[in-house]
């Protein structure tokens, strides 16, 4: 039903809740939040600290499971899958640029975007091209061999994309990806995401940055656990 | 070529052998390792055995061999100075003229046999023969019951060892694994199945286990050399004290490698479960 209807929906959270049992009684996160995401969309969420903007995220990014409501990826229900399908699913469709990086520290900037190549069953050689391609793709192909601490931080973020788009993921999740970057380099990284959803990935942006936010077609506020104001442009 | 006197000392352990014909050479006796060190004696040399320490009526004996003699736990710290001689000599030593058989009784002699299965044909055939004579099979461990207060000694203090080793091991698991609770986390956000992670961190705890093992194990040699010939040292004898046998080295790895590498996948499963969460959300 769903499918027929919204063919060129990546992601449909349906009615989607988020409660988090604590010892002083449950905290409601996200509250019956319904959002359609599609193919190449680029959308911006707002809000006031403590809204549940993370949290949403996490549900779309199927990191998190909703307490309620459901949650369809390409028309599928992935609320109900398994941790195994959930992981290939984040693994293979969904990337995730975070406001702390999170590179690992041990592997160089090329080993860390192809990881989740490897991890997919990439073979050898195109993991290697496709990692080169990727580096220079966000202008880091000579600092390959370099370690995250040997990067400055708007470079190590730029790496942090390289790997999220790795297997070419439908849909890129960014939280706060400029929340540690000096203005000029957020404007840098601002600009490579959405080089990024200009080549075709879906794109969704948490972030208090206005300037990031307004870089997008679609701004969701949210208040409170729910969306409170919607805007394109 | 030295001469010298001094008390003769029977020793417990009698080697019985019938000598060949007399020679106007002195008779041939052999000596301990020890008694050899401490008197400064050779092959060769001929030495004056009597029965008192005045000397009297000491005879000489040439030194036919210098023989090391078998340890003897039991024994410890008494340093074996001996003289072993063949039992006509010992009879012409200590008689007198009133009883030429010498006043010596010997009570029990032990035999060795070429072929120690024949042991127990041997001594059925030597006590239907003689009788009055009571002849058995020596038991393998003289003291056998001594040693088995020892082994369960051992073992109480292996196990003690194994079980505070374990509690610092865990603890010391579950320090490494949390200092890489970001690695793990990141590695679950990217995409990778938690089982993926355990198995990876499994072998990863399987070699560091394997690679611990074998380190504890040439430790292991090493100190057994070196305790070894030290308590050889001290004591004077050549008793082995300390042995790392295939059987004991199988036994440690079969015990560590496991332990380790269970030590390691109880210390991530915890982990591995809030991973990825734990770290996003922070
Ligand atoms: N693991 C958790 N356990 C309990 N409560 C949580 C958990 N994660 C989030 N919350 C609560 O859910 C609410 C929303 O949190 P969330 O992190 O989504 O907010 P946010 O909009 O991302 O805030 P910020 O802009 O500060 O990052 C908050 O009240 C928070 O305390
Ligand atoms: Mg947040």
């Amino acid at each position: 039903m769903t499918n027929a209807v919204y063919h060129d929906t990546v992601l449909f959270a349906d009615r989607v809740s988020r409660v988090f049992q604590m010892p002083a009684g449950p905290v409601v996160a996200v509250r019956d939040l319904t959002l359609t995401i599609t193919q190449g969309e680029h959308a911006a969420i707002r809000g006031p600290s403590g809204c549940g903007k993370s949290t949403l995220l996490h549900m779309l990014g199927c990191v998190d499971t909703p307490t309620s409501g459901r949650l369809l990826f390409d028309g599928h229900d992935v609320t109900t899958l398994g941790d195994r399908a959930r992981s290939l699913l984040r693994l293979r469709q969904i990337g995730f640029v975070f406001q702390r990086f999170f590179l690992l520290p041990m592997l160089t900037a090329a080993e860390n975007v192809e990881l989740p190549q490897a991890e997919a069953g990439v073979p050898k050689a195109e993991r290697a091209r496709r990692t080169f391609e990727l580096l220079d793709y966000v202008g880091l192909a000579p600092r390959a061999g370099h370690r995250p601490s040997q990067l400055s931080g708007g470079e190590m973020q730029r790496v942090a994309i390289a790997r999220a788009l790795a297997n070419r993921p439908r849909l890129l999740l960014a939280d706060e990806p400029t929340g540690e970057l000096d203005q000029t380099t957020g404007e840098q990284v601002a600009a490579l995401l959405d080089r990024v959803n200009a080549d075709g990935t879906a794109l969704v942006i948490v972030t208090h940055d206005p300037a990031l936010a307004g870089r997008a077609r679609r701004i969701l506020t949210m208040r409170d656990g729910r969306i409170e104001h919607e805007a394109t442009q | 070529m030295k001469r010298r006197t001094f008390l003769l000392a029977l020793s417990t352990t009698l080697i019985v052998a019938f000598s060949s014909a007399q020679t106007p050479e002195p008779p041939s006796i052999l000596v301990s390792r020890q008694l050899a060190e401490t008197e400064g004696l050779a092959e060769g040399d001929v030495v004056r055995l009597a029965l008192d320490a005045a000397g009297a009526g000491a005879r000489p004996f040439r030194i036919a061999g210098v023989y090391e003699p078998t340890p003897d736990p039991m024994r410890l710290g008494t340093v074996p100075r001996e003289v072993r001689m063949h039992l006509p000599d010992l009879l012409a030593l200590t008689s007198d003229d009133d009883a030429p058989t010498g006043a010596e009784h010997v009570a029990r002699i032990n035999i060795a046999l070429a072929d120690p299965a024949n042991a127990r044909a041997f001594a059925r055939s030597v006590n239907g023969r003689a009788p009055g004579v009571f002849a058995r099979r020596a038991a393998a461990t003289g003291s056998a019951s001594t040693f088995v207060v020892l082994e369960r000694f051992h073992l109480a203090i292996a196990v003690v060892t194994i079980v505070a080793a374990t509690v610092f091991l865990l603890a010391l698991t579950i320090m490494l694994v949390d200092e890489r609770r970001e690695t793990v986390g990141v590695l679950r956000l990217i995409g990778l199945p938690a089982p993926r992670i355990l198995l990876q961190v499994l072998l990863e705890g399987l070699l560091i286990a394997s690679a611990g093992a074998l380190f504890g194990l040439a430790l292991a040699w090493v100190s057994e050399g070196l305790i070894n010939r030290f308590f050889q040292w001290r004591y004077n004898t050549a008793l082995i004290f300390v042995q790392v046998t295939p059987r004991v080295a199988a036994l440690c790895v079969a015990i560590a490698v496991p332990l380790g590498a269970s030590a390691t996948l109880a210390a991530s499963w915890a982990l591995m479960r809030r991973g990825a969460l734990r770290l996003a959300r922070r």
